[in-house]
């Protein structure tokens, strides 16, 4: 629908004067304060989460040597075992952790940690009022995501927001709700590479004349006020002017042509029936969705906990029925192995998305995209239903200032992990810790200074690990 | 009179310090510093930073002591902190300071840094001009549109101002982010207000708990007939029954359970979540309503029973539940127990993930046994937790798509209910269309012409949520908007809703009260705007269509009119809002909502009891509101507010049912009036023991209105580990730590006061000894009067501080209704109410009237 000439007047100083609608970059129109920031390089997050944990054998398991899921060694000297030897081509853009969890959730059942995973919030027991806080990816997304026309790319093979304490989502805006995540990619292509229906413009014109009109109130409700009063009013009115500025930069971004994406290569139908191709077509979404500057920030559930969800039949590219059933049968015979060899299959996919961006020049920047891009990858169980310990990998994001090549290992008293390994019944994720790790949310604030995020605190965490 | 004050208040208004005594504005203590502070500087400190050296760039010397008007605030507050933490002087340092010296500095400077602070507040002007808080707003829009809703949730909480009020003008600012939740929030607001199309058909549960027991005991329905049979026919009596049962069973089910009341054989319920085996299905038809049947469920005290209604309840609309119910008839026979019911919402997709939260009050089951009857909740769907799965499932797969009702019996005796059916109906809907949509869209012979029919319905609209008539052009305006926007909206309804969520976003309705240009001297407000001040007060929210026809007509300034409708307000049951909001920030409650029992000390606390705890100040303001009760009843009253719980936890007599009533007391001074009551003492404890310090700063700052002045930044930590200090009493530690100089100015104000809680424990039970010691709650005030526990406090209080408290209250009671802080101008006026309020005896609704009658009140 046509916007009458009239109803732009009030706005033309937000467009300047005779630069053409077709400009692709919203830099130009952005506060005052990032005039200069055209050129600076992007920086980009990405998080991925494995539900039910990983092979945790104890050192007299036969397995212990090749299927443990943490490195053997120390901080610079360690080696891989099989499970993550796949991704050994990127060990000098990688850092392993061990001794973090989040402290609100040590004595939860992991069955209830995917919601807490990004936000470190304390989410209550069973029946319980759920309450949550905003995710690492929102925090960061709040910050980057006016660069782009989608802030943030939720994820999760499962899909929707799933159900408090089961949750289908890494992603908690600022009350602590669950986004919805996408899991057809065909949706996810369309809705980054296939231009919008009207029905979003509309929308949008629709906030543009509310606004108007609340501008026109607050102008005449001035008139009648004393000069004191009309300060507090102020606030309403920088309000709104600023609610009709993001506004207007939603509105231009449907006029800006989609980036143009060749989709041969993709099967856009694939699901998880046929677990190893969905997972590299999500892979490759996200990795699109980066080149293209669609977003920088996203999340991808790779599924949720305890099974029953679509995700269960990601172990069916290895050969295996269920994953979730994978994390019950450590003690059967070839237990941890099996469950090693999944876990090797999923280190090995999320490498081949990181080598992917490393072989990619970064464009209108140097190096790679690997440098530039923060990939934080883990589950919130490391044994058995046990919420410690988390296994935890950070990659990628050399020119972010992350060191890499080492394997940091946090806390007292579990430096071979063997206090968080060999549990396979419900009591152990209960038991009282003897030893002690560091919060989550110390790496977390870590990786948002890092990208460029000016904040001193997250998830109750005020502290940063120095040798990140 | 009142010309007279509004002379007095024009002046002070053209000179602000024409009238020292009348105004009271407060000077610097000059005096004192130069004849006792300045020495002891000149002494310790000027060798160092003073005219010849300046360690640190720092000159003390040349500070300007006039901490109320000078610009060296920021530098007292360094001294003050390096002297009281002993950093200066320095060790190596000639000079010292000796204790009393540094008293006399530390003194000084706390009381001049305190008295700063309040003046500085005071010069920033009274403006009443502010935003609605979170709940003014929700009740505002409850009350506009007619719908038990929550439209706050998502909006920041408010901070509290120095004086403990949410709604003082200073603290209320608005954002981008706040302002899009309103916009949302109206929006949404209009969705759920307004309806389309048909009638939506409702859907039905009837469930049986006959039909309920044949799911788990298939041969249940035979085996009820037999016996029964036997009992009419072979003089088989039902002791006869029930020990066959026992001996069946072994034992009597404890758990909820379902049992047929003539034959008395039962079989426990149970629930489960997988496969949703225990789902019921609804139905289109309302199914009959049967006679009452002998089978039922029996739920026993903290016992719950789970209904499972599968996913067959809509998105949206209220729900209604419906119970059959009756107080089971028991072996000892308790007349006059009744059981009390509240309802529970959930859902269970899968094993670790499941929610289940409180949708519906305690309900009092007041049918007697045999003589069952229908009880309801309504739930609002669209407001409640539903299950994620719900459309993407189906029944028996996992993740579960089910979503269960669950009844809870609250009572705290051991008396049980039974229900025999339950009705469901989703939506139920008495009017159709709905009163909050004909509220907006009401019947008008216009309604072919749309353009017009919008103007009415949007100046009707507008003038009762802005709370006055407006004029044509703001009714102009807002058709344009309407011309602008309909082109692009399916139908007129849709673009309706967009404009009138307009008008629920807009400044016009969001922000209260006006001022004049300050120097054109007090003028009376308008009616209106007396009508939205006296609403905001009494039930903080917009006037209603009475209220506002007769500020329209001009009458409510009349003193006569003026009283009937506060009166009349004051009878409303929305003023239990203004009981609520008002006590919880006058006593500082939202320190109860976060307070968290040790649990190694105290074991698990009843949750229903800490309930009460929250519930017993707000319903003892509500009593002694209605009843115009004496305020002096705040500091004792020979009667207090308890249910059930309150009263076994106070060790008083025994009371029946979870509802606050009056209840006298004996007159040994224990409990009566706030200071005795469990929330209060409970928020001023650690969780673990009590707190007197917490208590006496509590007692000065809320009550008498008295703050001590804050603490210095570094305060010295007690040695716990020290074993001479371990084998004190808190009394005596307290005792000990203050005897450093740094300290004993101010704690030997505050203190003594709190020491005579100490016979109240961490949850407030009275207690006689400590650690096998008996308690020593008796102190020494700095006059040297001795306070014996609570009743000497109280005691005390009556005799001497009776005009203290009742201008601490009129204080704070006027700050609230003003929405502003109080400041030294208006301090003659609060004297005279409460002068006034003396001489009428001294009633909480007299205090109410005296203020809405004030110039405070009335002018701006």
């Amino acid at each position: 629908m046509h916007t009458p000439l009239s109803s732009l007047d009030r706005r033309k100083f937000l467009r300047g004067a005779g630069v053409a609608l077709a400009l692709p970059w919203m830099e130009t129109f952005a506060d005052p304060g990032r005039a200069g920031s055209k050129s600076s390089p992007r920086k980009r997050l990405a998080c991925f989460y494995l539900p039910d944990g990983v092979p945790m054998p104890l050192e007299k398991d036969p397995s212990f040597k090749d299927w443990s899921w943490f490195p053997h060694g120390g901080r610079t000297d360690f080696s891989l075992t099989r499970c993550m030897e796949t991704l050994a081509p990127l060990r000098n853009e990688m850092t392993v952790f061990s001794g973090l969890s989040h402290p609100a959730v040590r004595r939860v059942h992991g069955h209830r940690n995917a919601d807490q995973f990004l936000t470190g919030a304390n989410t209550g027991a069973m029946d319980d009022e759920y309450k949550n806080s905003i995710s690492l990816d929102q925090v960061f997304a709040a910050h980057a995501g006016e660069h782009t026309r989608h802030a943030s790319l939720v994820l999760s093979t499962d899909g929707g927001t799933g159900s408090p304490r089961g949750a289908h989502t890494l992603s908690f805006n600022a009350e602590g709700r669950p986004i919805p995540a996408e899991h057809k990619p065909k949706r996810i292509f369309d809705m980054l590479f296939v231009k919008s229906g009207p029905d979003a413009a509309r929308r949008l014109a629709l906030s543009q004349s509310a606004l108007d009109d609340l501008m026109e109130d607050a102008r005449s409700l001035k008139h009648s006020l004393s000069k004191h009063d009309q300060e507090t009013l102020a606030e309403y009115l920088q309000s709104v002017r600023e609610t009709e500025m993001r506004v207007e930069k939603a509105r231009r971004w449907l006029d800006v042509a989609v980036p143009v994406v060749n989709a041969d290569g993709l099967k856009l139908d694939v699901t998880p029936e046929d677990p190893r191709n969905f997972l590299r077509t999500m892979y490759e979404l996200i990795y699109l969705a980066f080149k293209t500057d669609s977003t920088r920030v996203a999340t991808y559930q790779l599924g949720r906990e305890n099974g029953v969800g679509i995700s269960d039949y990601l172990a069916r590219a290895v050969g295996f029925k269920a994953a979730h059933g994978l994390s019950h049968e450590t003690k059967n015979p070839d237990g941890y192995k099996n469950f090693g060899v999944y876990c090797r299959f999923i280190n090995e996919e999320l490498g081949r998305f990181a080598s992917r961006l490393k072989q990619t020049p970064e464009p209108d920047g140097d190096g790679n995209m690997l440098d530039h891009t923060a990939l934080f990858f883990g589950s919130a169980s490391s044994a058995f239903h046990l919420s410690r310990n988390y296994p935890l990998i950070l990659m990628g994001g050399r020119k972010l200032g992350f060191k890499h090549g080492q394997y940091l290992k946090y806390g007292r008293g579990n430096e071979r992990n063997q206090a968080t390994s060999g549990i396979s019944s419900d009591s152990g994720w209960n038991g009282e810790m003897s030893y002690t790790e560091l919060p989550l949310s110390n790496l977390y604030l870590t990786m948002l200074q890092k990208l460029g995020v000016e904040t001193e605190s997250f998830g109750g965490s005020t502290e940063v690990l120095s040798e990140v | 009179m009142k010309n007279a004050v509004l002379v007095m208040l024009v002046a002070y208004l053209l000179n602000p310090f024409s009238w020292a005594d009348v105004t009271d504005i407060p000077r610097a203590n000059l005096e004192t510093y130069r004849e006792r502070v300045e020495p002891v500087l000149k002494a310790a400190c000027f060798e160092c930073h003073g005219p010849k050296k300046q360690k640190g760039s720092f000159r003390i010397d040349t500070l300007d002591s006039d901490l109320l008007t000078g610009s060296d605030v920021s530098w007292w507050l360094e001294v003050f902190e390096v002297i009281s933490n002993g950093e200066m002087p320095p060790e190596d340092a000639e000079a010292r300071l000796t204790d009393e010296a540094k008293a006399q500095v530390v003194d000084w400077l706390s009381s001049e840094i305190q008295l700063a602070s309040q003046v500085r507040r005071s010069q920033q002007g009274h403006t009443s001009f502010r935003r609605m808080t979170r709940y003014e707003y929700n009740y505002s829009m409850q009350d506009l549109l007619g719908l038990q809703i929550d439209f706050s949730r998502d909006l920041p909480p408010e901070t509290s101002s120095e004086d403990g009020f949410k709604n003082s003008s200073e603290m209320l600012q608005m954002t981008v982010g706040q302002l899009m939740q309103y916009r949302t929030q109206a929006r949404r607001a209009m969705e759920l207000a307004t309806v389309r199309g048909n009638q939506p058909k409702p859907v039905y549960y009837g469930i049986s708990m006959r039909d309920f027991t044949e799911r788990f005991d298939s041969g249940y329905a035979a085996s009820v007939a037999r016996t029964g049979k036997r009992i009419r026919e072979e003089g088989f009596t039902l002791e006869n029954a029930l020990e066959e049962e026992e001996e069946k069973y072994r034992k009597r089910p404890g758990g909820t359970h379902f049992r047929n009341l003539l034959t008395g054989q039962g079989v426990g319920a149970r629930w489960s979540y997988p496969g949703a085996k225990y789902a019921w299905t609804p139905t289109r038809e309302r199914p009959d309503i049967p006679d009452v049947m002998q089978d039922v469920v029996v739920l026993a005290p903290n016992k719950k029973f789970i209904v499972d209604v599968g996913n067959g309840l809509p998105d949206t609309g209220n729900m209604r539940v419906r119970i059959r119910a009756a107080r089971l008839a028991d072996d000892d026979e308790r007349g006059q127990y009744q059981p009390t019911v509240r309802l529970y919402f959930g859902n269970q997709p899968s094993n670790d993930s499941r929610l289940s939260v409180k949708v519906g009050g305690d309900i009092v089951i007041d049918a007697p046994p045999g003589t069952p009857r229908f009880y309801q909740w309504d739930v609002p769907l669209s407001e409640v937790p539903r299950n994620a799965f719900r459309h993407s499932h189906k029944l028996g797969q996992l993740p579960n798509p089910a979503e269960f009702l669950s009844l809870l019996n609250t009572s705290s005796v051991p008396v049980s209910l039974v229900i025999d059916y339950i009705e469901i109906i989703a939506p139920a809907l008495d009017h159709w269309p709905p009163e909050s949509h004909t509220r907006i869209f009401f019947p008008s012979k216009e309604t072919a012409d749309q353009r017009r029919y919008a103007g009415e319905v949007l100046r009707r609209f507008m003038e009762r949520a802005w709370r006055r008539p407006v004029s044509e052009d703001e009714v102009g305006q807002k058709l344009q908007l309407y011309d602008r926007l309909r082109p692009r909206c399916a139908d007129f309804q849709e673009a309706m809703i967009e404009v009138v969520a307009s008008v629920l976003s807009s400044p016009k309705f969001l922000y209260l009260g006006r001022t004049v240009e300050r120097g054109e001297g007090s003028q009376r407000i308008t009616d209106l705007e007396l009508a939205s001040r006296l609403s905001f007060f009494l039930w903080s929210s917009v006037p209603d269509v009475e209220l506002l026809a007769v500020a329209r007509r001009g009458a409510l300034s009349e003193a006569a009119i003026l009283e009937r409708q506060t009166r009349r307000m004051l009878a409303d049951p929305k003023v239990g809002r203004f009981a609520r909001h008002y006590t919880r920030q006058w006593l500082g409650m939202e320190e109860l909502d976060f307070l968290k029992f040790d649990a190694k000390a105290h074991g698990r606390v009843d949750p229903l009891l800490v309930e009460s705890m929250k519930q017993e100040p707000v319903a003892f303001f509500s009593e002694i509101l209605r009843l115009n009760r004496p305020i002096l009843d705040f500091v004792h009253s020979d009667y207090a507010l308890l249910n059930d719980r309150l009263a076994k936890h106070y060790g008083l007599p025994e009371v029946f049912g979870s509802e606050l009533r009056e209840v006298s007391l004996s007159s040994e001074g224990r409990r009566g009036g706030l200071l005795g009551q469990a929330g209060l003492l409970a928020m001023n404890s650690n969780g673990k023991d009590s707190n007197p310090l917490k208590r006496g700063i509590w007692l000065l700052d809320n009550l008498l209105n008295d703050p001590p002045p804050p603490p210095p930044p570094v305060v010295p930590e007690i040695d716990l580990a020290d074993p001479e200090i371990l084998k004190l009493t808190l009394k005596q530690r307290m005792e000990d730590h203050r005897d450093d100089p740094a300290c004993s100015s101010c704690h030997s104000k505050i203190d003594p006061w709190g020491i005579a809680f100490e016979n109240f424990d961490a949850l407030g039970r009275w207690r006689d000894q400590i650690g096998g010691a008996p308690v020593d709650a008796s102190s020494m005030l700095f006059n040297k009067e001795e306070l014996r526990g609570i009743k000497g406090v109280k005691d005390y209080l009556l005799a001497n501080r009776q005009d203290q408290f009742a201008r601490a209250l009129t204080h704070k009671m006027a700050s609230y209704a003003l929405g502003r802080p109080i400041t030294f101008s208006d301090r003659s006026e609060v004297d005279r109410i409460t002068v006034e309020l003396r001489e009428r005896g001294g009633g909480l609704a007299d205090l109410v009237l005296l203020i809405v009658k004030s110039d405070l009140f009335q002018l701006n």
